[in-house]
């Protein structure tokens, strides 16, 4: 081959490589909406009212906790953290909501308040061992997740369930507001906030940035132990606010409110194409991986399968998204490997 | 001595917690709860050994527990259709370690971070298992408990045998070269390749050992019933993963040994019946549990080399 060619053969396979790095960096949300639409289009063929709006409705409202939950973790997966103690948290705020509305007798707005500074405490908790004394984050929360759910039994003695709370409480889980469900408009705000909080603020860009390298954070003079810190707290916030939709949701609160709702949330963000080591991933791609999840669920009950065929098509989704992701990129590097692509480097 | 600090520390703690119960609460040394409990916790100590080696590795594997059900169901179908016993054993082995190399494939072979690898695992079993049995429980042969042998005779073996593999374990750990691979590739891959160490044929082999391990688990567990429980695994990962973590082994790998992640079993397993003998409610274990684990890893804070590691 001559020198010409060579070099010819060399740019346009960079060029390619450019188009194919581009068409990388959108990747996992397009594979994401293209399974989703596959989804939507398999299960209104097969089912009946599978479409309905208010079948739509019906699958938002299923999904909001644990698209709560995912929105605050997929901010502490960014950071190369991890929160495994948010199913259990949310059983605790339950709880403490219940015990602070029935034996308390506060008023419900009060409750809630209180539950929210609860939620934001035991997340300050997480935020204070990780951030400040530099544990390892999965250690952690795995102690607080036994922790979290031990108080919450030990409150109640794991029998005593709280219930009869006010029709206008109940509103904000069962009833529609604008036509919406209730819980939308609040979901679809705190969506906005997070992706508005990770996507446009230097707070979000410096969430990255730990995830990437949190030495190299501190060199560039970000506060990483207040920004870590934060972030384990929002997660506790939210944990708290996902706990009173939920009691409003089922209209009691019980000690094992939440089980392992950990992993579902954590199984949306990393469906959503968000790196388990951190730097890499989206809002939007954990809310099309939640979307995918609650969609797969409410299909396959409206084509008589029963739950557990869901729990498994599910496991077998993220494994399949996170090898064929894998396999792709590496496919990409092989093909540059003549002359590596920075576009690819720096995304992947 | 202050290489085993560690464990030395886990070792008093559950010294300070013996004695305590002997002084305040001298009706929980019984011979038959005490060797019950023994036998109940021999399968989980077996499990743990497996998890600890995933650790040490710098891996981790959340699935056991559900590899532990699905072995138990299988191998109790096969003792339901009356196979040999050895062959029963067998089989059960070969399935964890089938379910751990797919893991290991993955983790090792495409480099995906094995937390997610075995989420996404746990959950398939998990669910797969429920959808084809319905959560039915598995009869087991007329005769088959403790091996037919005497129920404390089959409790004796059980313990033994959790034992020995402990100190198989414990002595292969430091005195193979398979053994110290698994620390030079936990402590760091980088350089153990430099060194001439494979570290993805390490890791895939750990992840296949360590489903043995579970595999072998199910069997010692299988042993104590006459029916088996298709959830018995659940959550055998979070109890194994305590254990190994109080027992003083990094969850960034490469430091640690089994010998504490034994004491931090036993503190573990003792916790719930002493509260029973000291008379503090029931409901307390998992909170008193997390909190155990939380100052473990707090007082582990001054010993870590690698702080913030995922």
């Amino acid at each position: 081959m001559a020198g010409t060619d060579g070099t010819q053969v060399l740019h346009e396979n960079h060029q390619a490589m450019t188009i194919f790095g581009k068409a990388i960096c959108f990747r996992h949300e397009s594979i994401l909406l293209l399974i989703l639409a596959a989804e939507w289009l398999f299960f209104a063929a097969a089912g009946r009212n599978f479409t309905t709006l208010d079948n739509t409705f019906n699958i938002l409202r299923h999904s909001v906790e644990i698209g709560l939950l995912a929105l605050a973790m997929t901010a502490v997966v960014l950071t190369g953290g991890i929160d495994l103690s948010v199913g259990s948290l949310l059983g605790l705020c339950a709880v403490l909501f219940g015990t602070f509305w029935r034996d308390a007798h506060l008023p419900v707005w009060a409750a809630m308040l209180l539950t929210l500074g609860a939620g934001a405490a035991a997340g300050g908790l997480n935020g204070t061992l990780i951030a400040w004394l530099r544990l390892p984050p999965l250690i952690v929360t795995l102690g607080t997740y036994s922790l979290f759910r031990g108080l919450a039994e030990a409150m109640t003695h794991g029998v005593d369930t709280f219930t009869d709370f006010p029709a206008s409480f109940l509103f904000l889980g069962q009833e529609r507001w604008l036509g919406l469900p209730a819980q939308a408009p609040i979901f679809m705000c705190f969506a906005g906030a997070i992706w508005l909080l990770v996507h446009r603020t230097t707070f979000g860009r410096s969430l990255r940035a730990i995830g990437f390298a949190p030495e190299g954070a501190r060199y560039a003079g970000i506060p990483v132990r207040s920004r870590l810190a934060a972030v384990y707290l929002l997660a506790g916030l939210t944990a708290a606010m996902a706990a009173i939709i939920y009691t409003a949701r089922l209209g009691q609160a019980k000690a094992d409110a939440g089980v392992g709702y950990e992993l579902f949330a954590i199984t949306g963000v990393v469906l959503g194409g968000v790196s388990i080591f951190g730097g890499v991933g989206s809002v939007h791609g954990t809310l099309l991986g939640v979307a995918a999840i609650a969609v797969l669920n409410n299909g396959l009950a409206h084509v008589r399968q029963p739950r557990e065929v869901a729990g498994m098509l599910t496991g077998l989704l993220l494994l399949l998204a996170l090898s064929g992701s894998e396999l792709l990129k590496r496919l990409a590097t092989r093909r540059g490997r003549c002359q590596p692509s920075p576009a690819t480097t720096k995304k992947a | 001595m202050k290489t085993y600090s560690r464990e030395i520390s886990v070792a008093l703690t559950l010294g300070g917690l013996l004695l305590g119960l002997a002084i305040f609460a001298p009706s929980f040394y019984q011979a038959q709860p005490l060797l019950s409990l023994a036998a109940r916790e021999a399968p989980t100590l077996v499990a743990a050994c497996g998890m600890a080696l995933v650790i040490l590795c710098r891996q981790i594997d959340i699935s056991i527990g559900a590899q532990f059900s699905v072995c138990s169901v299988c191998a109790g179908l096969l003792a339901g259709a009356h196979w040999p016993f050895p062959l029963v054993l067998s089989a059960s082995i070969a399935m964890g370690a089938s379910l751990g190399a797919l893991n290991g494939s993955l983790v090792a072979g495409l480099g995906l971070p094995s937390i997610v690898v075995t989420l996404a695992t746990m959950v398939t079993w998990r669910e797969g298992l429920r959808w084809l049995r319905q959560g039915t429980w598995v009869d087991l042969p007329e005769g088959s408990q403790w091996f037919g042998l005497r129920q404390s005779a089959g409790q004796w073996t059980l313990i033994i045998l959790a034992l020995t593999v402990l100190v198989l374990l414990a002595w292969a750990m430091k005195h193979l070269a398979a053994g110290r691979f698994i620390y030079a590739v936990g402590s760091d891959a980088e350089a153990a390749r430099l060194a001439g160490i494979r570290p993805r044929r390490i890791t895939f082999a750990v992840f296949v050992f360590a489903g043995a391990l579970v595999g072998l688990a199910a069997m010692m567990n299988l042993a104590q019933s006459p029916q088996v429980d298709p959830n018995s695994g659940t959550g055998l990962e979070l109890k194994t993963i305590a254990a190994v973590v109080v027992g003083g082994v990094a969850i960034s790998g490469g430091r640690g040994n089994l010998w504490g992640v034994f004491a931090g079993l036993l503190l573990l397993a003792c916790l719930g019946p002493a509260l029973t003998h000291l008379h503090v409610q029931a409901y307390w274990e998992k909170a008193i549990q997390g909190s155990v684990i939380l100052l473990a890893v707090v007082a582990d804070g001054g010993h870590r080399r690698n702080p913030g590691s995922p």
